[in-house]
């Protein structure tokens, strides 16, 4: 044996799975984000490229600011070259409505990284999905500041009001002439349509989606049930008020559900661990989600109860009741839980109705 | 990413199409006086004596057994020493230099099929502890016990799945002696009375199946033995996971199979099986299998016990030029034990030894991807022990079942961020163990 390398010990398991990597993960969702971003672009014009400029910039900078004074030798955890304050920032600017001003993009991306991810400890430490934290700042701090607008007009002087809006302001939630003003096709493909930029068209979400799902980049069950929720849930609404098929499409299409059930709701670190936790933690995500736009006549619902569930993660994985498995036990109290949301959101309709 | 994963590659390739190479001949041969199991020893013979082959040089005392110590050549006894045993400590061996006659013990006299036709299940586990018969599959669990089971059972299992990665002996040695497998399962169905018996096999080699299959036809007619494939994924091999898909049985953890009617044997184990029952010959020779991406010419061997690796990786050209760090790992590169040198010893439950390029993984922060929890064959949630780890916080992992862990490695295989959580769930079952 002329050549005698060093032995080096270990322990097994020796191999790795190769194409695992996190920053082929986020990567993925960067390429994901690609087409929505293009047509983010074509309907809003430059100011779509700013601030989503402005809100990636302010993410990742302030990540590498601050990996840089509390780790000088950026011996720990720097995440950047994983992409995942990219993906934030991406996500974050993508939620914004075309007129925010560009300062409040800043100071909301600075606050929302440091507060929901670095003063947890960085990546995987964080509890809320900063995207979604430094857009409910801007919702909660800069309100008037955010209204939507499209560069295309919209009939009968709507302009400046989503869907949504459009149909809390109209003083019946159960109207159907709304149509009139944004047929479906319309709110499906995002053409013409109001809102903020990434989260108008719900066809080139799923296009993005359906890639992250190819690439097992994603949790499918998490938007799928989401999604399934909501519609469910606008479904029976929409048979106890004797509407059509829009209403829950309508629900589906508008405001953000699309958006943020592919985007933010799948961000692994900020939901729970287990197959089951997951399904149960889109399921609450719909639920939420429904009851806000019902009752609370926010558009920014989605990511209120993004937030909102984020804090229940832990306790979904609890390790008394949490279990990788489907058991019958748990199934059957899911079961209720449906029905019981179910309930809730009718009786809430004949009060709101 | 984000999906249950249980494809490991397998890089059989590398040794699967090659015949055995017979390796019969070391100079000395190093027989294991100690091993996992039993601590304490006699020695028989000392240094100058002359042994047969299959001659009993002592007797390894443990727990509850004990396991008398064999030569696997002809020769002189020489000194007692210290060599590094699979599991990576050192233990004593004692070297006898062999005078390449191949002398046999006069106690190695075959049985006529008619005697053997008569053995009892008391007489074959006699003669499986006289003859210290093991689990060669890697357990070492001492096989006299399992056949002495009082259980009734209903299905002999012979497990030839191999699932880890590399390695390419149960294949080979099924290949090239699939009568003496299917005899030594004859025999444990006789000792057990059990009616049927069933070889599982991975989906893919189907050359296992051709070979078997005619063979059960045609010299083992009058038994109901059926070639089973079974999934190509890791850990397949797993005797529990073996029972679930070739026979739908579900053994909880911590249950022994024998209570469901099922024993599960490995295939060198009923080779080994023949031998002893037939030949009354211990373990002297074991197939196994030199691979791994450092290695000069990957190879399959049929070695004395007590060879050196040293001397195989030389036969085997020797390491590959282009690395300067590499790990020498008895056993598979999912399961197997790494060792400090590559002076280890070949025993009766080394099936092979893997030799990789070093690589340092770059571990990122976890980001609760969950495909450890998706893929864990044991159905825990390896994350979360590995939380409850840093906390230290051991009633968690307690509630979380870490003790449940067989190993298997594949939580740290399928890491999106590369992170040892095998380590940590090994850590965990230490710290409540
Ligand atoms: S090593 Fe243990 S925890 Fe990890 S996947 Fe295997 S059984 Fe599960
Ligand atoms: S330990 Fe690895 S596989 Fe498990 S959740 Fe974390 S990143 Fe994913």
């Amino acid at each position: 044996m002329e050549h005698m390398p060093q032995v080096i010990r270990k322990t097994s398991p020796y191999l790795r799975r190769p194409q695992a990597k996190v920053s082929r993960m986020m990567s993925d969702v960067v390429i994901a984000l690609i087409p929505v971003i293009i047509f983010a672009i074509y309907s809003f014009g430059w100011s779509a490229v700013w601030i989503l400029l402005a809100s990636t910039l302010s993410m990742t900078l302030t990540e590498a600011i601050y990996y840089w004074i509390t780790s000088p030798k950026g011996e720990t955890a720097f995440t950047l070259s994983n992409y995942s304050a990219v993906v934030s920032g991406l996500i974050f600017g993508l939620t914004l409505a075309d007129n925010t001003p560009i300062w409040v993009v800043v100071i909301t991306g600075v606050l929302g990284i440091l507060m929901a991810k670095l003063f947890f400890g960085g990546l995987g430490q964080n509890i809320f999905n900063p995207a979604a934290l430094a857009r409910v700042l801007v919702a909660v701090n800069f309100a008037t500041l955010s209204t939507y607008q499209a560069n295309i007009p919209i009939i009968d002087g709507e302009a400046g009001a989503t869907v949504l809006q459009t149909l809390n302001e109209s003083g019946n939630l159960f109207n159907a002439d709304i149509l009139n003003h944004i047929p479906l096709w319309q709110l499906f493909t995002g053409i013409g349509v109001p809102g903020s930029l990434g989260e108008v068209s719900a066809l080139l979400i799923i296009v993005g989606g359906l890639y992250l799902a190819l690439r097992h980049s994603f949790e499918v069950r998490i938007p799928v049930v989401f999604i399934a929720t909501v519609f469910g849930l606008a479904s029976a609404v929409a048979v106890y008020q004797g509407l059509g098929i829009w209403y829950p499409l309508m629900h589906v299409f508008s405001g953000g559900v699309m958006f943020g059930a592919v985007f933010m709701a799948t961000d692994p670190i900020t939901s729970p661990i287990t197959k089951p936790g997951r399904i149960y933690f889109a399921f609450a995500l719909g639920f939420v989600t429904f009851i806000i736009r019902l009752f609370g006549a926010l558009p920014e619902g989605v990511v209120f109860s993004i937030l909102i569930m984020n804090m229940f993660v832990s306790a979904f994985d609890y390790f008394k009741w949490s279990n990788p498995r489907f058991t019958t036990k748990g199934s059957v109290i899911f079961a209720g839980v449906v029905v019981a949301a179910i309930a809730v959101v009718l009786v809430g309709v004949s009060y709101v109705g | 990413m984000i999906k249950k994963s249980r494809k490991v590659r397998d890089y059989k390739e590398l040794t699967k199409a090659l015949p055995t190479m017979r390796f019969l001949e070391p100079e000395s041969v190093y027989i294991h006086l100690q091993n996992g199991r039993c601590k304490t020893y006699d020695l028989y013979v000392k240094e100058g004596d002359y042994v047969k082959l299959g001659e009993v040089i002592g007797i390894r005392h443990g727990g509850f057994f004990e396991q008398p110590i064999h030569a696997t050549v002809s020769g002189t006894v020489g000194t007692v020493s210290k060599k590094l045993h699979r599991t990576g400590r050192k233990v004593d061996c004692v070297e006898i230099r062999n005078d390449f006659k191949e002398t046999y013990h006069e106690s190695i006299v075959d049985r006529t099929d008619q005697a053997i036709a008569e053995l009892t299940q008391d007489d074959m586990v006699q003669i499986l502890k006289e003859k210290s018969l093991v689990g060669l599959g890697g357990s070492g669990f001492p096989s006299y016990i399992k056949l002495a089971t009082k259980e009734k059972i209903d299905t002999v299992v012979i497990n030839a799945v191999e699932c880890e990665p590399y390695l390419s002996s149960d294949y080979r040695l099924i290949l090239e002696h699939p009568r003496r497998v299917i005899a030594g399962m004859t025999y444990i169905m006789q000792a057990l009375h059990v009616k049927t018996g069933i070889i599982a096999i991975k989906k893919s080699k189907d050359p296992l199946y051709q070979v078997l299959t005619q063979v059960i036809k045609g010299k083992f007619p009058e038994y109901d033995i059926q070639v089973v494939k079974l999934g190509d994924y890791y850990p397949q091999g797993w005797e529990i996971e073996v029972f679930r898909n070739a026979l739908g049985i579900d053994v909880p953890h911590g249950e022994l199979p024998m209570k469901y009617g099922v024993i599960g044997f490995n295939v060198s184990t009923a080779a080994g099986v023949y031998d002893a029952i037939k030949h009354n010959l211990p373990v002297t020779k074991r197939y196994f299998t030199l691979t791994g991406d450092a290695i000069k010419y990957p190879q399959n061997y049929r070695v004395k016990v007590g060879t050196s690796v040293k001397k195989l990786i030389e036969l085997s050209d020797g390491f590959k030029e282009d690395y300067d760090k590499v790990n020498i790992i008895m056993g598979g590169p999912m399961m197997g034990v790494s060792t400090v040198s590559c002076d280890v010893i070949v025993s009766k439950t080394t099936t092979s030894v893997i030799v990789l390029q070093d690589t340092d993984y770059e571990e990122q922060p976890c980001v609760r991807c969950g495909s450890c929890v998706y893929s864990c064959p044991a159905h825990l949630e390896p994350v979360q022990i590995m939380n409850a780890v840093k906390r230290n916080d051991k009633d968690v992992m307690k509630g979380l079942g870490a003790y449940k862990c067989i190993e298997c490695g594949l939580c740290a295989y399928v890491c999106t961020s590369k992170i040892h959580v095998t380590d940590y769930v090994r850590k965990a079952k230490r710290l409540i163990g």
